[in-house]
């Protein structure tokens, strides 16, 4: 009788113990993200406030090594192309369940591609990066094979990037599967090391461990992202010590933030740049020497200095540095030379006017340089108006609010000259930004450039599999670029995120890297 | 009254149909869309895609009819952008901005009027400059800089209180917590209501003090005391309610902008989310809202005359 005491005693003793330590050690992570998400990545709600998120609950076929970028297994194990670049055949991770315990096979590839992102009348995100995508044919239960209508090299890149695949057994049946407010809004079925655990709109999401995970059982014990729409909230609360990851950072809080000894700032990349968009409806913009003046007429390292903090490099092209051996740095370059920009712009026939502004034929060299509300568009059109007024260049800059920017400048083609940014996947395939058939209305080749040599440089990289010819391509390609502008490329800038210096096992190369790894993440003692 | 009242809710419901046909034509004729439909990053035909989806591509009287159509079976439409019912996202939202409104409204009349007091009573004495100065400084502070200096000061520097949010997550209902995250938010909104009541109670109370019948009271030999609480507040507090019931009407601004430091998850910041993001039936839903909250206490406010003032009568 007295043993059973003792045994029962020690054992509840043990059994708080156990409770004890558990919640001494119980590691959850705080993040923040500006409004409510939607968790679906191929919902057009679901923008910058879900694209992380996204991420970790919904796996993709690939993900990017943390080391170069290039594209690693996930729910894909393996991936071939045919001989002619046509077909592409993915293996799929055998053993891997939805959080609901359904199997994940090729049915919910094909689903995910099919019926979502090929359904042109859903208009699902960045569906049109897979036009080069006909159908995807399901080989057996784990294998899928991508029939594409034009090579696509790059395929298993774009395949890396917020392409979440989503369960046919939940949203099969839906008549719209990008608005199912069950899933979206509340508890969404999914492959990631974390699932949801409770989502309270306008307050927070918070996520636990999936332990029906393919790829072993993550390090903390949960994820909360608290919707702050404020930034600097999001940086004083980060700063109180009640956050511990704060993505996308103004370049002005770095100093607070690093001085505060919790948090540290990663520059991050992202293969993306800014520019200023020359709209080649214009006939000034036929001869590129044009644009090679306005260009040099600017002084971007002065703007980076000014506008991000420094924390930007100057641009050489649309390919960032970060692809490594794809990235070309030896291509023609516009540094700093009003001087040079004034005389190229004499020697093509625009000579000073009287009123400061020149021009040819009776033609002002004054563009109409419309500018939207949003990030650092504005000061920087501001300042790219004064650079070119130095040398007799006038842009007639009008601010508009950012809707009805996007709305008339970048849908209506209403501009004449326009400073914005592209983010692309980390890949030198830029196809959609500046192809001939990008030009057409539902196409983002906003400038209208259409160049058949560029074409057919872009179509042998879509179809060069291996990297030695992707680099010998995409070389030339940005060779061709660097001449004829496009764009004025003006600078690709560090994505900046401030983290716990505790967090361990969170990637640095770019903020999409480190969220697809999150099952690492972990919080040294 | 019964017929006032009948009346009146009769004119409100002609005020929000006449509110509801203002803002439809209104934010459609501005310029842009729904944001998650006109996303930079998307190609036009994506965007083609969606606004046929929506239904946007119709005609704009078209739209309207149909959204009437929804409201007059009880259906307020769903939201663009978070594909949730606007009444299930107005639901969610109402008890966090309610909490705050009752909350700084009752803090504001409590030190408004006492303030006010001490200034009348004190007249161009210290304590009447003291309040006045106290006035002019919530008048004049911008309260998305006083919510921002609040948290630096309380929430970071100190630590005392939570930064933002309605209560801390994973912990069940708790009074002291709920509280705790309200203190901030409620007193920064109500420091810049409070200079208006605290100016119409003295004002008022000036005014009263002055009359005749005070001076009887005074002449008769009666206490101090009994002529401020019988004679003097009470019929002073007349302007006041009627501030008080304006100031509620104000609330839902300022409530916008203290939910947006705070991360209160209230009808303001979907206010602004919704503004922000053209997420039309949202903009429409928060702004029916806002126009049956204003009729509803301006009803409120006139059957109080009655009650406070016995010669008012609403027949």
């Amino acid at each position: 009788m007295n043993s059973l005491r003792t045994l029962h005693r020690t054992f509840l003793a043990g059994l708080l113990a156990i409770m004890l330590i558990g919640t001494a050690n119980a590691q959850v992570l705080n993040l923040a993200t500006n409004a409510d998400p939607t968790l679906n990545p191929w919902s057009p709600g679901a923008v910058i406030e879900s694209n992380l998120i996204n991420t970790i609950l919904f796996d993709q076929l690939t993900r990017y090594s943390p080391e170069d970028l290039t594209p690693i297994p996930a729910l894909a194990t393996a991936w071939e192309a045919s001989e002619d670049g046509l077909a592409w055949t993915f293996e799929l991770r055998e053993g891997v369940q939805w959080s609901d315990g359904e199997p994940f096979d090729a049915e919910d590839v094909a689903f995910t591609f099919n019926d979502i992102v090929l359904n042109e009348s859903l208009g699902a995100q960045s569906a049109s990066q897979f036009d080069p995508i006909d159908s995807v044919e399901i080989v057996d239960d784990l294998t899928v094979r991508f029939v594409l209508n034009t090579p696509f090299s790059a395929l298993p890149y774009y395949l890396a990037s917020y392409a979440g695949i989503m369960p046919e057994h939940v949203l099969g049946d839906a008549p719209d599967p990008l608005t199912v407010a069950s899933f979206n809004k509340s508890r969404p079925v999914s492959t990631g090391p974390f699932k949801v655990a409770e989502f309270v709109t306008g307050s927070h999401l918070r996520l636990e461990p999936n332990p029906l995970y393919w790829g072993g059982e993550p390090q903390l014990d949960g994820l909360i992202f608290r919707v702050i729409p404020d930034p600097n909230t999001q940086v004083a609360q980060a700063m109180a010590g009640q956050l511990d990851v704060v993505t996308r950072l103004s370049p002005q809080n770095v100093a607070g933030i690093e001085g505060g000894g919790r948090l540290e700032v990663l520059r991050q990349s992202q293969n993306l740049f800014y520019f200023i968009a020359p709209n080649h409806g214009d006939a000034r913009f036929e001869d590129p020497q044009l644009k090679q003046a306005m260009l040099m007429a600017i002084d971007r390292q002065a703007m980076i200095d000014a506008l991000l903090q420094g924390f930007g490099e100057v641009a050489t092209g649309p390919v960032a540095p970060m692809l490594g051996a794809l990235y070309n740095p030896d291509v023609q370059t516009y540094p700093y030379d009003p001087e040079a920009a004034a005389a190229l712009l004499d020697e093509l026939g625009w000579t000073m006017g009287s009123d400061g502004v020149r021009q040819k034929d009776g033609e002002r060299l004054s563009f109409y340089m419309p500018t939207g509300q949003f990030g650092e568009l504005v000061p920087a059109t501001l300042l790219v108006q004064q650079y070119w007024e130095d040398v007799g260049i006038e842009a007639d800059v009008q601010v508009m609010e950012w809707n009805a920017y996007i709305q008339d400048v970048v849908v209506g083609n209403n501009y004449e000259v326009t400073l914005a940014w592209w983010s692309m996947p980390p890949t030198a395939d830029v196809d959609p930004y500046f192809s001939c058939a990008a030009t057409e209305s539902g196409g983002n080749n906003i400038p209208k450039y259409c160049n058949p040599e560029l074409d057919a440089i872009m179509a042998e990289g879509r179809r060069a599999i291996t990297l030695e010819d992707q680099i010998d391509i995409y070389a030339r390609m940005q060779e061709l670029l660097a001449v004829e502008l496009p764009y004025l490329y003006l600078w690709y800038p560090d994505i900046l995120t401030a983290k716990n210096v505790n967090l361990q096992g969170f990637p640095e190369i770019t903020a999409a890297t480190a969220f697809q790894h999150a099952v690492e993440w972990h919080i040294a003692e | 009254m019964t017929e006032f009242i009948t009346q009146r809710l009769f004119q409100g419901v002609v005020v929000l149909f006449l509110v509801s046909l203002l803002t439809f034509f209104l934010i459609n004729l501005a310029p842009g869309g729904p944001s998650s439909l006109i996303d930079f990053q998307s190609t036009a035909a994506e965007r083609e895609a969606r606004l046929a989806r929506y239904g946007l591509d119709k005609p704009v009287h078209e739209r309207y009819l149909n959204w009437l159509g929804g409201i007059v079976r009880g259906d307020l439409g769903t939201s663009i952008n978070q594909g949730l019912p606007v009444s299930q996202l107005l639901m969610q939202r109402l008890g966090p901005t309610l909490w705050l409104g009752v909350a700084s409204l009752l803090l504001a009349a409590l030190f408004g009027i006492v303030l006010g007091i001490i200034g009348a009573l004190w007249k161009n004495r210290w304590p009447d400059h003291l309040v006045n100065t106290i006035a002019t400084l919530g008048m004049s502070i911008p309260n998305f800089w006083l919510g921002i200096v609040a948290i630096i000061v309380f929430a970071v520097q100190l630590g005392w209180l939570p930064s933002s949010g309605f209560a801390s997550i994973g912990s069940g209902f708790d009074l002291g917590d709920r509280l705790a995250h309200l203190l901030l938010p409620a007193s920064v909104l109500a420091f810049s209501l409070m200079p208006n009541v605290t100016r119409v109670t003295r004002a008022a109370l000036l005014e009263v003090m002055t009359t005749d019948y005070v001076r009887t009271a005074r002449s008769k030999g009666l206490q101090e005391n009994r002529i401020l609480g019988k004679h003097i507040l009470r019929n002073a507090m007349v302007p006041v309610t009627a501030m008080l019931g304006l100031i509620t009407t104000v609330l839902f601004s300022g409530s916008v902008v203290i939910e947006s430091v705070f991360g209160f998850p209230g009808i303001g910041r979907l206010a602004i989310e919704a503004a922000n993001g053209r997420d039309y039936p949202v903009i429409l839903g928060v702004t029916l809202l806002a126009g049956l909250i204003v009729v509803v206490v301006n009803i409120v406010v006139d059957i109080l005359y009655a009650v406070i003032d016995p010669r008012i009568r609403h027949d």
